[in-house]
């Protein structure tokens, strides 16, 4: 009984062992997993896809996956040893990985390559993929956000330029609303998830503190402005509850003077929005005050299980070497300050653009830190408890300070 | 061996095979996972042991971690006022349902049928509805109250920290009111028609015949009717990131959302695992009370 066994176990390895040696002859296969194709055509999938024709002995196989699930489905199938050779994820998950060496280590790859330089990227992407001094993917494609503003209604209330300040904000917002009309002064998104993290973390970080000190005056003077503004009736309320895309859809719809929000609403508001727009950099707390913005969009990062790394970084340099194609087929922003965006002729659009490119030399990323989702939690949470209420800017963002103190110090 | 194969085809031996598959299909499918959730929740647990069964253990730290969570007691009284406000709505309101239809009228049934459309639907979909329905600036319950005269001012039913709850509540208490209401009407029907006519004839008035009658007769059904809403409410999912996501600043978080956001949002599975062990004790203790409180009746 014993033998039959064993000699089954060797049967069945030599024939695994001569099913895999003709697999060697064959092209290598780069598995690559993102979120772009869920809901339109996106870089990853395209160029993928194009890699994937091309006739040089690599195979790309693109997965496409949901933006809620891209971080799990990558958590589990690395723990499982099925993890896929290239990922890209949202960049303050990122660190999740890199700092456990889930991520490849590519500083020696790219210092050797001709197509990745490190040096041609903004500083806010780059330090999202890098941990401790090394690099561990590229940034994909970014963004970062600034103030929309209705034209025609400044120009209705005699208003000349767009605030600069945070007090100017809210004087402009209290004029502009008209509660009879359902016509908001303002709009923005204080959401409990990342996205309230997203467009909070960068007044905490121009009052001068940053997702490791939180309780600032400055952070606590905009709690209390913003709260003040909720009551009066100039933001809704809904500013709790509502994504980005969906606050300024009501900018969109005329009903809000102002929304804060990023490039990627530019092309539905220039379908949308029948009045005249413009953009603004984010407002500072004085005239000449230190500046700063939200570090948005995905890495790209080739997973350290991976069998193949030199050809699943042949593909990361493809696509890497696409990226003057990001702004004019896909309406992305580069990482890199090296890539030239041309005019699209829409007068709006471009002019909104050459804000965001201004906008994003002040943007800084989230983290990078291993434990960023619970960072970030006590951060939109503090954020959402002084809004409604429920405590004192003060004692919200001590509150906070508290968890990410244990947070860090682990 | 042919006693043998013969007690298997027909006998002892193929009783203890029927109850067997049963038994390790419990095992397989409910033990085994249940188990695995209550030694996570004493493990630590990261990216690099998310596949292997034995990680280093803790003890009860995990525990004592989230009692510590800031927003645990929140948590603890949201489930609470969410558990029992979604019970006696649908409960209360399924038993009313269950009472007018089981009264003698033409579509009685049919209409009583169509009532389960809403059991049909996925949770999802029913937040989403009841999204457009309470939203703040737009929303249609707003316009409706507003026009009757009861509000002036618009209820942000999902952003105002006093009502989120109950804007889940409501959302909760739609969806499970046709499944309340049809197992009370079967029980309704089950009772024997003579009893009234009896009661009847000795004077008894409608409200003496429910509370002599329909009340001790449907106390089973009863029950079921509300140890199975405990479990569908405690692990109602669905509408949570539909409607307020636990939100605003987790005056509408409840233990299972909650579970779900540690393990799957902040990626702390073993925080994760110990809330739900939490729930099952809750659940285990109300199962507990359900059990004995029936064990020395004698069922009609």
């Amino acid at each position: 009984m014993q033998f039959t066994k064993i000699s089954l176990l060797a049967g069945l390895a030599l024939g695994a062992l001569v099913a895999a040696t003709p697999a060697q002859a064959e092209d290598v296969t780069i598995t690559v997993w993102s979120i772009d194709g869920a809901n339109q055509v996106g870089p990853s999938d395209t160029f993928s896809a194009e890699f994937d024709a091309m006739d040089n002995g690599i195979n790309v196989e693109y997965r496409v996956l949901q933006f809620d699930e891209i971080v799990n489905e990558t958590l589990r199938a690395y723990a499982t040893g099925n993890a896929p050779d290239i990922v890209s994820l949202d960049n303050p998950d990122f660190a999740l990985f890199s700092s456990r060496g889930a991520f490849l280590d590519i500083t020696d790859m790219a210092a050797q390559s001709d197509i990745i330089n490190p040096e041609a990227y903004f500083e806010g992407p780059l330090n999202s993929v890098s941990w401790d001094g090394r690099l561990y993917g590229v940034g994909k494609y970014t963004d970062t956000i600034g103030v929309f503003y209705n034209k025609d209604m400044f120009a209705a209330a005699g208003i000349e330029n767009p605030p600069k300040t945070w007090a100017e904000f809210e004087d402009y917002a209290r004029k502009l609303a008209k509660p009879a009309e359902g016509v908001y002064g303002a709009t923005l998104s204080a959401r409990g998830n990342e996205e309230g993290t997203f467009q909070f973390l960068p007044v905490i970080q121009m009052s001068g503190g940053g997702y490791e000190n939180v309780n600032t005056e400055g952070a606590r003077e905009w709690l209390s402005m913003v709260k003040g503004m909720i009551d009066d009736g100039v933001l809704s309320q809904d500013v709790l509850s509502l994504g980005q895309w969906d606050s300024t859809g009501t900018f969109n719809s005329g009903n809000a003077a102002m929304a804060i929000s990023g490039p990627w609403e530019i092309d539905r508001m220039v379908e949308d929005a029948d009045f005249d727009w413009g953009v603004t950099l984010l407002p500072t707390f004085g005239e000449g005050d230190e500046r700063s913005s939200a570090l948005g969009g995905f890495n790209l990062g080739i997973m350290s299980t991976t069998k193949h790394p030199e050809e699943a970084f042949k593909v990361l340099e493809y696509f890497v070497s696409q990226d003057d194609r990001l702004f004019p087929e896909f309406g992305y922003l580069p990482t890199r300050g090296d890539v030239e965006l041309p005019a699209s002729g829409i007068e709006k659009k471009d002019a909104a653009l050459a804000v965001f490119q201004e906008q994003l030399k002040y943007a800084q990323p989230r983290g990078p830190h291993p434990e960023w989702q619970k960072i970030s939690k006590a951060i939109y949470d503090a954020e959402q408890a002084a809004l409604t209420g429920q405590m004192t800017p003060d004692e919200a963002l001590s509150q906070a300070q508290a968890t990410i103190d244990t947070i860090i110090k682990k | 061996m042919t006693r043998f194969l013969n007690a298997l085809r027909d006998g002892v031996g193929f009783d203890i095979l029927l109850v067997g598959a049963a038994l390790l299909f419990l095992l397989a499918l409910a033990g085994a996972p249940l188990v695995y959730n209550v030694l996570m929740s004493f493990q630590q647990v990261d990216m690099f042991t998310l596949g292997v069964l034995f990680r280093p253990f803790v003890g009860f730290d995990n525990y004592v971690a989230v009692v510590q969570q800031p927003e645990f007691w929140m948590v603890t009284r949201n489930t609470l006022v969410f558990v029992f406000g979604s019970m006696t709505g649908q409960f209360v309101l399924g038993f009313a349902l269950a009472l007018f239809f089981a009264q003698d009228f033409p579509g009685a049934s049919t209409i009583r049928g169509l009532f389960l459309v809403s059991w049909v639907m996925p949770g999802l979909v029913v937040g989403a509805i009841w999204s457009w329905i309470l939203a703040g600036d737009f929303g249609v319950l707003n316009v409706i109250l507003k026009s009757l005269g009861i509000i002036q001012n618009n209820v942000f039913w999902k952003s105002d920290p006093n009502f989120s709850i109950w804007a889940v509540i409501i959302a909760n208490i739609w969806l499970g009111l046709a499944f309340n209401m049809l197992l009370l009407s079967v029980g309704l029907a089950a009772i024997p028609r003579d009893l009234y006519e009896a009661a009847e004839l000795d004077g008894a008035n409608a409200f003496q015949r429910f509370w002599t009658i329909t009340l001790p007769m449907m106390r089973s059904t009863i029950g079921a009717v509300l140890s199975l809403g405990l479990i569908g409410t405690l692990q109602q999912f669905d509408l949570f990131p539909a409607l307020t996501e636990g939100g605003p600043a987790n005056t509408s978080n409840v233990a299972g959302f909650w579970s779900w956001q540690l393990s799957f949002q902040l990626y702390d599975f073993a925080k994760g695992a110990t809330v739900s062990v939490m729930m099952f004790l809750l659940v285990l203790f109300a199962s507990v009370i359900y059990v004995r409180s029936t064990r020395h009746e004698v069922r009609g």
